[in-house]
Formats: C-alpha cells, sequence, structure tokens
C-alpha cells in the first residue's frame, strides 16, 4: 500500500503547497499533450521527482494495480476493430501514448503521498480553502483519518459474522444489503458519539492551525509548478 | 506560530451533528473500497462505493451527502487509501476512473435534490420507491456518462470502447446495488440527520 513514511528527502522538507502545485502544473501539462517529444520530457520530470523523493518504483506500480489494468487495455481496445484489417495499431498507439501520461500523472502524485505526512495536508486544505468550507474540509480530511481503521475494523468484525452464519452463500443482493445496512448503522452511531465529543470540546470555527510556512527552498519548486503550468498551453 | 487571538466561534449543534455523519460516511466509502462481491454472469465484481453514494444522497441530502463524498474525495486526494484498490492521490483524481469520482459528489446531490426536494430532509423511507428507483437510476446514468465520457477523452478511445472498458460488465452489478439501496432506506433502521 501506497503511503506516507518518514524521511530525510528534500521532497519531505517542502511546504506541502508547493509540491501540491507542482502535481497541478505536471497534470494540467500531461493532459494538454500526448506528442511522444513532450511524454519524453514528462518521463525526465518524473524520473527526476521520484528520484528526490525515493518512491519505490514497484511498490508504487502495484499499487496503481486497478488502474493499470484499464491503462494496459484502453489500447488493445483501441487497436481492436471488427472486420479487416482487425487491427488498427494507430489508433491503439494513440491511446498507449495517452494512457502512459496518466501513469506518469499517478507516479507524481505517488512522490507526494509518500513525502506528506495527513496533518501538513490538512494544514495546507485549511489555509488554502477560505472560511468556514475550509475549516470543515480540513477537519474532515482529519476525521476520515482517524476513523478509517476503525471503520475497516467495523467492516471486518461485520464480514467475518456474517460468514460465520454462512453469509457468503445468499445471493450478492443480499450480502450487499447486509453489510450496507450493518455498516451504516454502526458508522452513524460512532458519528452520533462523535458529534457529542465535539460539541463537548467546544469545536469552533476558528481553532489554531499547525505552523506552516513557505521557506526558500520552496521558491524552486514553486517555480517549477508555474513552468509546468505555462507548458500546458504550448 | 500565530495563534487565534478572537471569540470562540461555536459550530453549530445540528452543523456539527451532520458533519460528523457526514465525515463518517465518507470513511465508510473508503473502507468499503477493497470490499468485492463476487456476482453471476459477469467479470467484474460488484464493489460497494457506488452503493454508498446512493445511501449519502438518499440519507444526508443534498447538502450534507456532497460534503460527504466531497470530504472522501479530498481524503483521497492527500494520499489515504479510499480509492478502489486501497489507492490514493491527486493523480487518481484525473486519471482514467476521475470521471466517475467526480460524477459521485453529482449524483448524491442530485439523488438528494429529487427524494427531498430541497436541504429539509423527510425520511427516505416514507418516499414512494418509485421516486427512489428514478433518483437512483438517473445517479447511475450520471456516473456511467461522466465516468465512461471522461475516460474516452483521456485514453482517446471510441465512444462505444470506453462503454465496454468501462460500463457494460458493471450494470448487472448496478442493478443490485439499486435493489440493495431501496431495501436498506425501505428497512426504516437507519435515522436521517
Amino acid at each position: 500500500m501506497l503511503t506516507y513514511e518518514p524521511g530525510e528527502t528534500v521532497v519531505h522538507d517542502l511546504d506541502p503547497r508547493s509540491k501540491l502545485a507542482v502535481q497541478i502544473g505536471f497534470a494540467a501539462t500531461a493532459l494538454a499533450h500526448t506528442a511522444p517529444r513532450a511524454l519524453l520530457g514528462l518521463s525526465v520530470v518524473t524520473a527526476v521527482v521520484l528520484a528526490l523523493a525515493r518512491v519505490p518504483v514497484v511498490r508504487t506500480l502495484y499499487a496503481y494495480r486497478f488502474a493499470l489494468v484499464i491503462l494496459a487495455l484502453g489500447p488493445l481496445v483501441a487497436a481492436a476493430t471488427l472486420g479487416p484489417p482487425w487491427i488498427d495499431l494507430e489508433a491503439g498507439l494513440a491511446t498507449a501514448l495517452a494512457s502512459y501520461r496518466v501513469l506518469l500523472i499517478l507516479l507524481v502524485s505517488a512522490a507526494y503521498v509518500r513525502t506528506t505526512p495527513v496533518r501538513e495536508s490538512r494544514a495546507a486544505i485549511q489555509r488554502t480553502v477560505p472560511g468556514k468550507p475550509g475549516q470543515l474540509l480540513g477537519i474532515g480530511v482529519a476525521l476520515v483519518f482517524r476513523f478509517l481503521p476503525v471503520v475497516q475494523s467495523d467492516l471486518r468484525t461485520i464480514r467475518d459474522a456474517s460468514a460465520a452464519r454462512l453469509g457468503t452463500e445468499r445471493s450478492a443482493r443480499e450480502r450487499a444489503t447486509t453489510i450496507g445496512l450493518l455498516g451504516l448503522s454502526r458508522t452513524f452511531d460512532r458519528a452520533d458519539r462523535l458529534s457529542l465529543a465535539l460539541r463537548a470540546r467546544c469545536f469552533s470555527w476558528n481553532p489554531t492551525l499547525p505552523a506552516l510556512a513557505f521557506a526558500r527552498r520552496d521558491a524552486p519548486t514553486l517555480g517549477v509548478a508555474v513552468a509546468l503550468l505555462l507548458t500546458a498551453f504550448l | 506560530m500565530a495563534t487565534e487571538q478572537g471569540d470562540v466561534d461555536l459550530v453549530d449543534g445540528d452543523v456539527v451533528h451532520a458533519f460528523a455523519r457526514a465525515a463518517l460516511l465518507a470513511t465508510l466509502l473508503g473502507a468499503v473500497a477493497p470490499i468485492a462481491i463476487p456476482i453471476p454472469f459477469s467479470p467484474a465484481p460488484i464493489t460497494l462505493q457506488v452503493l454508498f453514494v446512493f445511501l449519502a444522497g438518499l440519507l444526508l441530502g443534498p447538502l450534507w451527502g456532497t460534503v460527504s463524498i466531497l470530504l472522501y474525495l479530498a481524503a483521497g486526494a492527500i494520499g489515504l487509501p479510499v480509492f478502489a484498490g486501497m489507492a490514493g492521490g491527486l493523480g487518481v483524481l484525473v486519471g482514467d476512473s476521475a470521471g466517475y469520482l467526480w460524477s459521485y459528489p453529482l449524483a448524491a446531490g442530485l439523488i438528494g435534490l429529487l427524494v427531498h426536494r430541497g436541504t429539509d430532509l423527510r425520511d427516505p423511507a416514507e418516499v414512494s420507491t418509485p421516486l427512489v428507483v428514478v433518483a437512483l437510476v438517473t445517479a447511475t446514468v450520471l456516473i456511467y456518462g461522466m465516468g465512461v465520457g471522461y475516460m474516452a477523452w483521456l485514453l482517446e478511445l471510441e465512444l462505444w470502447e470506453a462503454i465496454t472498458v468501462g460500463a457494460l460488465p458493471f450494470i448487472p452489478g448496478e442493478v443490485l446495488k439499486i435493489a440493495a439501496a431501496v431495501a436498506i432506506v425501505e428497512s426504516g433502521r437507519i435515522d436521517t440527520v
């Protein structure tokens, strides 16, 4: 699984906002270009980012295996044609190039995931999105992070209990209904207890945020982000 | 570090209640990502995410249902393992399945608007079943329309090719999920906000 890992790399030290900017710039320019030369340039940028962040490439590719299946299937489906000549190489190649840029985008975002702890991302969200929506988004993301293992374990309990009672022999609709109903009622029970706890602790619109500051080392990163964004218009 | 110096501006009780439910439903949406149930006559197992998108609209309404899904997308964007295959990252939100993911908040909002007719919530168990089914089918069409459309554009596929890869294998599963969502709300065992 692809997740944050503490480390000493340059990318770990950067402000999360400049890392987000690079990802947005990279995605914008990758979505705008599929020419082989542009993809070569984007590949170099990706390689540099992965090397700087010390991202394990094989593990990352495994983490994105579901996307990779579609990206691999796309060119095959595009190349297949009904009737002679049965294979349209040109269409297949166009889709292959388009798929490849998606792979590059995924790899660059993996560098962010690996080097940025959730609390920094949360602070970045709350400082970037203004007002109450930003507050709710930041706190909401922190809550999802906190409760994900809890809810996952709830679901495991439900499925184990269901399997012990031969629930796996039931129809798919019944299984989906059982998991949905029990998962939802447990989750909403937790939510109601959480809301009581939040109010007891004076849940407010204006808490003090974790510290976050742009430093001099962020300047080149932001420059790269802007440059990438501009190349989208080339 | 700059400390907040102003008066404490407390969040209203009903907002806290709805927000806590939205945040935990977003968590549930992420937690069911790895669960797949095999179904006969289809190569694709059903995953339960769309079921919880339906339930977000039905039980939280157009406003908080949409907020819930946006929280889910934001959590995935910063790298929590909540997308299919326990992946995360901003790249997924522009990748091949991005059309589906971005359609989720719109679908939840649409279901909420059709079923609740506004932001004041009704008990979905009391709404007529045909209306719920129509809302869920419309939402499914929206999800697949955006998902397939974006995939066709991104991967430079013909529309029917994208439909073959991105919609046809999943249709039997969608019918099951609509049936499951209707059964869940009609059971009356879940309170609305």
